[in-house]
């Protein structure tokens, strides 16, 4: 019979499906954070510019910004390649996919961080 | 037979979102896909918008007199709202992916929906009076 | 027990080849303690000879008469009257989804049969591989003279028609198979382990649980296919499946 299905050699699949299941665990404690710090460590809260730069020049909080950064982009996309998968998109189309998605991923996180440092460097 | 296996699928890529006549765990798929959609488009403009901080006070004070609108506000509740179902629904199905309380996915499925409705109506209050 | 006969209008999918699909209404008395396949038997033999549907053993065990009774997958052989409808009711019934329909509510399930060979699922095993209590692991090693069973699945395809991952592509190898899959093992076959861990296997699932919910025979294919994860993680991780 032929088998149209090829296998995968490299257990790409189950080790994205792990990745995504730890970042979620993750997401819902880093979130948390997020929210709770943001809305409650700063006097008066974040309500403009100036206090948003105030609130950078705790290294802390910008660990804590890029933390959360780097388990929700990777999450996220991982889960909209789920998502496209159900396309079903040749072995061609699904490695061009892969490759997309890692390089948008990989931009956010860089401009993210960058972006994290440079608003701490403005305090 | 083999010709109907791995075709690209451009005809019916919506059919997931078809739940006539099905249980809850197929309205808990469908939301949890819905709300992850929603929240990688709110990434996606949280981080563009954030780099207004690196132009200087002006161009991301007057991003934050948008954010009064009360349309705004009621855009930020959807994220809310959507971001406590998907990461409960999330915490479900990595309970039940590694064979935790699989016979009480529907039970489950209940609170997870009970704390995002009320956690969504507690928001709505806080932000809204605010 | 109920003697008196209800009407009920049974609203049948009809399709022709390439005609297009619709739906005859066929009005008969029944007793409502009667199955929908006695209805749609009844309905074939009295009004229209050119109906066509499968049915075989007509107690649940050979998988032949899956249909959707109004829009819910059911084996039509022990779905009540009584259950879907009342005196003066009316009952839509259609072919299984997600399989080609050869004619009326007759599928194609070539597919799910040849899928579940490739998997290597067994319709008559040891009690020892797949014992009858649920909650009792399996012990692979038979011993002579074990007794033997039918296996749980009944190869029915309810589970692929509720799927709504099998719905969307044709590829996806669905519920009874992955579950299929899990009577095997993955130690013992790397083909296997491949179909199990690819692009249409264990990770296209998400967790919709429809599966479980109209599978008539306690296969549970959900839980398998969790089960199946974590033997295909454990294989990745330490080299061997759980």
């Amino acid at each position: 019979m032929n088998n149209s299905i090829s296998p995968p050699k490299s257990g790409q699949n189950t080790w994205l499906w792990l990745l995504k299941m730890v970042t979620g665990l993750l997401i819902v404690l880093v979130l948390s954070v997020h929210l709770i710090v943001n809305h409650y460590l700063p006097e008066g809260g974040l309500m403009r510019y100036e206090d948003v730069i105030a609130y950078f020049s705790n290294p802390l909080v910008v660990l804590m910004e890029i933390v959360f950064l780097v388990t929700v982009v990777p999450h996220a996309l991982i889960g909209v390649r789920s998502i496209i998968l159900d396309l079903n998109p040749s072995k061609g189309s699904t490695r061009l996919i892969n490759w997309i998605l890692a390089l948008v991923g990989a931009t956010a996180i860089i401009y993210g961080i960058w972006l994290a440092l440079t608003v701490a460097s403005l305090a | 037979m083999s010709e109907r296996e791995n075709k690209p699928n451009t005809s019916n890529w919506f059919m997931w979102f078809d739940v006539r006549h099905r249980d809850i765990g197929d309205w808990a798929f469908v939301l949890h896909r819905l709300t992850a959609l929603g929240l990688v488009l709110y990434l996606g403009m949280h981080l563009i918008v954030l780099g207004t901080l690196t132009l200087g006070p002006d161009a991301f004070n007057s991003f934050i007199d948008l954010a009064h609108n009360p349309l705004f506000i009621f855009g930020e509740l959807l994220v809310v709202a959507a971001a406590l179902y998907h990461g409960l629904n999330g915490l479900r199905v990595g309970l039940t992916s590694f064979g935790v309380a699989i016979p009480y996915q529907k039970q489950l499925w209940y609170v997870v929906m009970a704390i995002a409705v009320i956690g969504s109506i507690i928001f709505a209050i806080s932000m809204f009076t605010a | 027990m109920s003697t008196s006969k209800w009407d009920v209008t049974f609203l049948v999918y009809r399709k022709k080849g390439q005609g297009t699909p619709h739906y005859d209404e066929f009005t008969i008395k029944v007793n409502p303690d009667e199955y929908v396949l006695d209805a749609i038997e009844r309905i074939w033999a009295y009004q229209d000879r050119s109906l066509v549907f499968a049915h075989a053993c007509h107690h649940s065990t050979c998988g032949a008469c899956g249909m959707r009774v109004n829009g819910v997958e059911k084996l039509t052989c022990i779905t009540l009257i009584r259950d879907v409808t009342a005196d003066g009711g009316k009952v839509k019934v259609d072919p299984l989804r997600n399989f080609p329909i050869i004619s009326d509510l007759t599928v194609d399930m070539g597919v799910l049969y040849t899928r579940m060979d490739e998997v290597g699922h067994r319709p008559v095993l040891p009690l020892s591989e797949e014992p009858a209590e649920p909650g009792v692991k399996p012990v692979k090693i038979a011993a002579e003279g074990d007794i033997i069973r039918l296996a749980d699945c009944i190869e029915c395809g309810l589970c692929i028609s509720a799927c709504p991952i099998a719905n969307t592509t044709s590829g996806y190898l669905g519920p009874a198979v992955l579950a299929g899959a899990l009577q095997h093992g993955l130690d013992s076959d790397q083909h296997l382990f491949s179909l199990v861990e690819g692009e249409n296997g264990v990770w296209r699932c998400h967790s919709a649980f429809e599966c479980t919910e109209v599978c008539p025979s306690y296969v549970e294919p959900a839980g398998k296919i969790m089960e199946l994860r974590k033997q295909v993680i454990w294989k990745r991780i330490f080299g061997i499946a759980k």
